[in-house]
């Protein structure tokens, strides 16, 4: 039976994912960009800001209430670079992926199937989200990792 | 047709955006080496210097955005598209390495 920091931390990971896997979408569908697709793609955009706000409002809960156990686990353990870099870093580096999933939806406003300017930037704004979305899952894996490998036998 | 202006609030929001990601990774820098003036204050305006850290990002973006769209007589500032890419993608980056290269000193 999962417990509720475990529930929070997945409902975390799975909206982050999410969010990912929006913003990859939009970025295809851009490419394909047509007056067919301009509600999918809008509608896709907002989903990748409400799916990084679930992401960010379930990770902060989590962050500020729990990470102080596994913080303690970690820095005596043999990767405390998974704390002192990857949690430091991430916790920083994701109020930035927040402000780009936010700024997305306002991008994809325009028409894209008529402007050439506005593609480009939502494509721009879709690949950093998708990019900053992965480095931030591949250091939440880190950070579990700094966990895991503290609590391992000698 | 192809459409070249972008609406203002798109303009804006992504100059907005490029520059609170480097004022945000420059607040990181200032909190963490101010540990007994700046953090101490972050931390008892909210109960933790990461939701502060957090409502000042948003503030941020939003008036600023707000505020670059209502220049030019309410009809926001104008920056060409590349100019506009290197402001997303350099405030990202740039914030992204100060973040980075910061705790990678420092940790």
């Amino acid at each position: 039976m999962l417990s509720f920091t475990e529930m929070l931390l997945m409902v975390h990971v799975g909206f982050g994912m999410l969010c990912i896997v929006a913003s990859v979408w939009v970025f295809v569908d851009v490419l394909n960009v047509n007056e067919n697709n301009l509600t999918r793609i809008r509608k896709t955009s907002l989903a990748v800001a409400v799916f990084m706000w679930l992401a960010y409002l379930f990770g902060g809960y989590w962050y500020i209430f729990y990470y102080g156990t596994d913080k303690a686990i970690i820095l005596k353990g043999p990767w405390p670079f998974s704390h002192s870099f990857f949690m430091e870093m991430k916790e920083h580096v994701v109020l930035m992926l927040l402000l780009l999933a936010t700024y997305l939806p306002i991008a994809a406003s325009n028409n894209l199937a008529t402007s050439r300017a506005a593609r480009k930037v939502v494509l721009w704004v879709s690949g950093l989200v998708a990019l900053v979305g992965m480095a931030m899952d591949g250091s939440g894996a880190i950070i579990s990792m700094g966990v895991k490998v503290a609590l391992l036998p000698k | 047709m192809e459409e070249k202006d972008l609406g203002k609030y798109t303009v804006s929001f992504a100059v907005s955006l490029g520059i609170t990601c480097v004022l945000s990774a420059l607040l990181v820098v200032l909190k963490e080496l101010s540990e007994h003036s700046v953090l101490v204050w972050m931390k008892g305006a909210t109960g933790h210097h990461w939701i502060t850290h957090g409502l000042f990002d948003l503030i941020v973006f939003v008036v600023l955005g707000l505020l670059l769209a209502r220049a030019n007589g309410g009809s926001g500032i104008a920056i060409s598209e590349k100019g506009l890419i290197t402001i997303i993608v350099g405030g990202v980056v740039l914030g992204g390495l100060i973040i980075a290269g910061f705790y990678l000193i420092a940790g």
